[in-house]
């Protein structure tokens, strides 16, 4: 029988240790170096975290660069978030961006550099100077794998000031004391024990939940845990129906082929060979904006003219590089190339390579205010509890994601909760009398007690396959209502798992299974949020109502009863740029988001 | 197309129960296609046969390092490791499957690897001392003298180079370890030379390496691990 085996306190809990959890850990140390500071993590360690994975850039205006401005950053995120990030928390994020590439720099980031030995700057879809004008030259980078810089440098700060880390552990049950959040239920993994830990703030940094789909660049483990805990403990998500698809995903891996593969003259083509772009966009054909190619390439799918890549179990189409001459493939793509070869074994200079748009972000994630604090579905703050990076919407990105702004996000967020909450740390820890029986026990009991012949494994992967079938890049009505039945009877069927292997420790079944009712949950409530938003805006493309629409000005915030039905309310969007009506004002206001 | 061949694999995994502590090998037969990976395959185990097997990974697409396992004795990532390319190198269709030995077996495939981290944080790998910035400035640094070491950050930790060390000396840090020492070393930000010196040049340090080269041959970054080991042993990875 489970049971919590001990208690204990700190100054702050971080459950999840990425780039937006640790940057939070190290700035508190840095300012308050005798804190103690938990950070929880499901992976066998922090440097395992996605953060890891982003390979292009860091957008952030260099104050030497007489080009740009943090203004122009500020408009093309509002454009590129079609109108519905909210612009105080752009303001915030694009003014503080280069002091934090100072940090990272400083720290030990190993950025890529030019021949004078400054920091190296390249363009990214939708960055632009003056308004549109022209590319602007704004995203440092580390080679093709600046996360896996920043992971590196957040994990080595905060492992200098001693942060003290819970690896492969997972947050069950959120701890509150009346309206306050006061710690977390923490399943040690190998101990297969719960603790309970209090703390004077707690910071949900869990990250994605690419694994809703079945076509993701997300890793294996972002299964949406922290929207579901907040969604369990009664608070809401916000705009989860907003969902970013990469055009090109590699079929099996999901990882990305980047947009260079079509801005060097590759050619899209489905099942009969056919170049399917010319009938969708004549003109911009493959270089259309992303959005618009990812819905061709699924309209091909949807009309019977996939390709079927039986290994993976899934259709596809094609992207033809076979006529580009040797040099390109050499010099201008080499990396996605090696991609290709190692991950599918084909050779892009002879044979075709298949591809099929690929989750890549989640816009929507736990409500916040620009200080990272966790609002509830009043927009009230929730004291104590704090939510950064990947799982929480501030929101910088509104609809749709600009490139390069997320990890952005990550570490700006990071530090911004951790000044806030280096303001709450003078006072005593929680109570910790004991708050009575958790009820996470009776879950995992109740995972361990169920008997029938269902597989978590299976169901998980049909879950994926529906998300994918009804709920990427095209949306209808009639293809959400079939999700949403599907759903529920996934729900049913998850009854009957029984779990074989009913020791706790190290058990990857209850793991699997607690992360397929995340899952569920949360596919649950992205169907639903797709449904009512009748209209399309930035990633959310209803094909039943392909216009943005003055009625859904607002985030959609979403929360579950105990009986498990959804529940809507709304989050004013902040137009406060507009608002102000300084210079370029008219700039911030419902513009149209083409390009 | 010509990926339509199927291959019937069998692989015999280590199993590993925490709780009795008994260990042993089980066979699962696969019917697989040429272009999953190893990591497809355990899942399909997980769904189809056997939901217990534990094993890890993450990103699952060699950026992370943490599904490093032993095929046929090798270290490498599960996740990079396609079946045709398998059956290829190692001219076989049955494979025993084991955790890498750099950890302690929490259970069947899956390491304890924040143990093995404990030698890397020895090496402190992060700046010690950081060079003081000037009015916010970011340093400059030439991309020659970067070139020199930069190689050496593209390391993951998955901790393949550490499993595949023949220096038989338990208290080597490790291949990893001392790349990680070796790039702070470099790194003209980091002021505080002197104590990566004397970790590096220790009973810990690079004079346990024994240069069979395992380390480099082995790396899923295709790092010349060492190369850089062979610098400091020279004494070359540091102005005096």
């Amino acid at each position: 029988m489970l049971k919590i085996a001990s208690t204990r306190s700190c100054d702050v809990l971080i459950i999840g240790a990425g780039g937006a959890g640790l940057r939070c850990a190290a700035r508190i140390l840095e300012k308050r170096p005798h804190s103690s500071i938990v950070a929880v993590t499901k992976v066998g360690h922090a440097q395992k975290s996605h953060t890891s994975t982003a390979q292009g850039g860091l957008a952030a205006v260099d104050p030497a660069d007489a080009a740009d401005d943090p203004i122009f950053h500020m408009f093309d995120t509002w454009k590129g978030s079609d109108c519905t990030a909210d612009q105080n928390v752009v303001r915030k994020i694009c003014e503080a961006a280069w002091e934090e590439i100072t940090w990272l720099e400083s720290r030990g980031m190993h950025f890529s550099r030019d021949p004078d030995g400054r920091l190296s700057k390249r363009t990214f879809g939708g960055h632009t100077v003056n308004f549109g004008e022209a590319s602007a030259y704004r995203a440092v980078f580390e080679s093709d794998r600046t996360g896996k810089g920043i992971m590196d440098t957040a994990w080595g700060e905060a492992l200098k000031q001693n942060t003290r880390f819970i690896n492969q552990s997972i947050a069950v049950e959120l701890l509150f004391n009346g309206k306050s959040c006061v710690g977390a239920v923490i399943f040690l993994l190998h101990a297969g024990e719960l603790i309970r830990i209090f703390a004077k703030a707690t910071v949900l940094a869990t990250g994605g939940s690419g694994q809703v789909f079945q076509i993701t660049t997300n890793c294996r483990q972002n299964t949406g845990d922290g929207l579901a805990l907040a969604l369990l403990s009664g608070l809401s998500i916000m705009d989860p129906e907003a969902v970013q698809f990469h055009p090109t995903g590699i079929v099996g891996p999901g990882i990305l082929a980047s947009e260079t593969l079509r801005s060097v003259g590759g050619i899209l083509r489905n099942k009969d060979l056919e170049p399917f772009m010319e009938k969708y966009a004549p003109k911009m054909k493959e270089l259309a904006p992303r959005d618009l190619v990812a819905r061709a390439m699924e309209n091909e799918i949807r009309q019977g003219k996939g390709a079927y890549s039986r290994d993976h179990a899934v259709e596809h189409v094609w992207i033809d590089l076979r006529h580009l001459p040797e040099a390109v493939h050499k010099t201008q793509i080499p990396e996605v190339t090696s991609f290709f070869k190692r991950y599918v074994n084909i050779d892009p200079q002879k044979e075709l390579c298949p591809v099929r748009p690929s989750c890549h972000y989640h816009m929507g994630g736990i409500p916040t205010n620009a200080r990272g604090q966790v609002q509830d579905n009043q927009n009230h703050i929730v004291d104590g509890l704090f939510a950064i990076g990947e799982c929480a919407a501030a929101s910088f990105h509104g609809f749709n994601r600009l490139g390069t702004n997320s990890i952005l996000e990550l570490i700006t967020m990071g530090k911004f909760a951790a000044d806030h909450i280096l303001k709450q740390l003078d006072g005593s820890c929680p109570d910790t009398a004991d708050p009575g029986a958790s009820a996470a026990i009776e879950r995992f009991e109740g995972y361990r007690k169920a008997t029938g012949s269902e597989n978590s494994g299976q169901i998980k992967s049909t879950l994926r396959k529906v998300m994918t079938e009804h709920l990427s890049v095209f949306r209808t009505e009639t293809g959400i209502l079939q999700a949403l039945q599907a759903l529920a009877q996934l729900q049913e069927q998850t009854r009957n798992i029984a779990i074989r292997e009913k020791a706790l420790p190290m058990n990857p079944e209850l793991l699997m299974r607690w992360e397929l009712d995340n899952l569920l949950c949360l596919a649950t409530i992205i169907a639903q949020a797709a449904l009512q938003r009748q209209e399309s805006r930035g990633a959310h493309y209803r094909d039943d109502f392909p216009q943005r629409r003055e009625a859904f000005n607002h985030h959609t915030l979403v929360s579950m009863n105990s009986a498990g039905e959804v529940q809507f309310s709304q989050r004013a969007v902040d137009m406060s740029i507009f608002e102000a009506g300084n210079e370029n004002y008219e700039k911030f206001g419902l513009i149209q988001r083409t390009y | 197309m010509k990926k339509n061949k199927t291959y019937s694999l069998t692989l015999k995994i280590h199993r590993f129960d925490p709780q009795t502590k008994a260990a042993g090998r089980r066979s699962y037969r696969v019917e697989a296609g040429g272009v999953q990976r190893f990591v497809d395959l355990f899942r399909e185990i997980n769904s189809t046969q056997d939901p217990t097997l534990a094993w890890n990974s993450s990103c699952e697409h060699g950026q992370c390092g943490s599904c490093s396992i032993r095929i046929n004795g090798k270290p490498l990532l599960a996740c990079e490791l396609l079946v045709e390319t398998a059956v290829r190198e190692f001219k076989t269709t049955t494979f025993t499957i084991d955790p890498i030995e750099v950890a302690p077996v929490v259970r069947d495939l899956a390491v304890d690897i924040a143990t093995a981290y404990e030698k890397l944080n020895r090496v402190k790998p992060y700046i010690i001392d950081p060079l003081p910035v000037s009015d916010s400035k970011p340093h400059t640094i030439a991309p020659q003298h970067l070139q020199k070491y930069i190689e050496a950050t593209r390391c993951i930790n998955c901790f393949c180079c550490a499993c595949a060390c023949i220096s038989s000396h338990h208290r080597f840090l490790g291949p990893n370890a001392m790349l990680a020492a070796i790039i702070r070393l470099m790194d003209p930000r980091e002021n505080n030379k002197q104590q990566r010196l004397a970790v590096l040049y220790s009973d810990e340090g690079v004079s346990r390496c024994h240069t069979s080269r395992a380390c480099s041959r082995v790396c899923p970054k295709q790092i010349d691990v060492a190369h850089f080991i062979a610098l400091a042993k020279a004494g070359a990875v540091h102005e005096p």
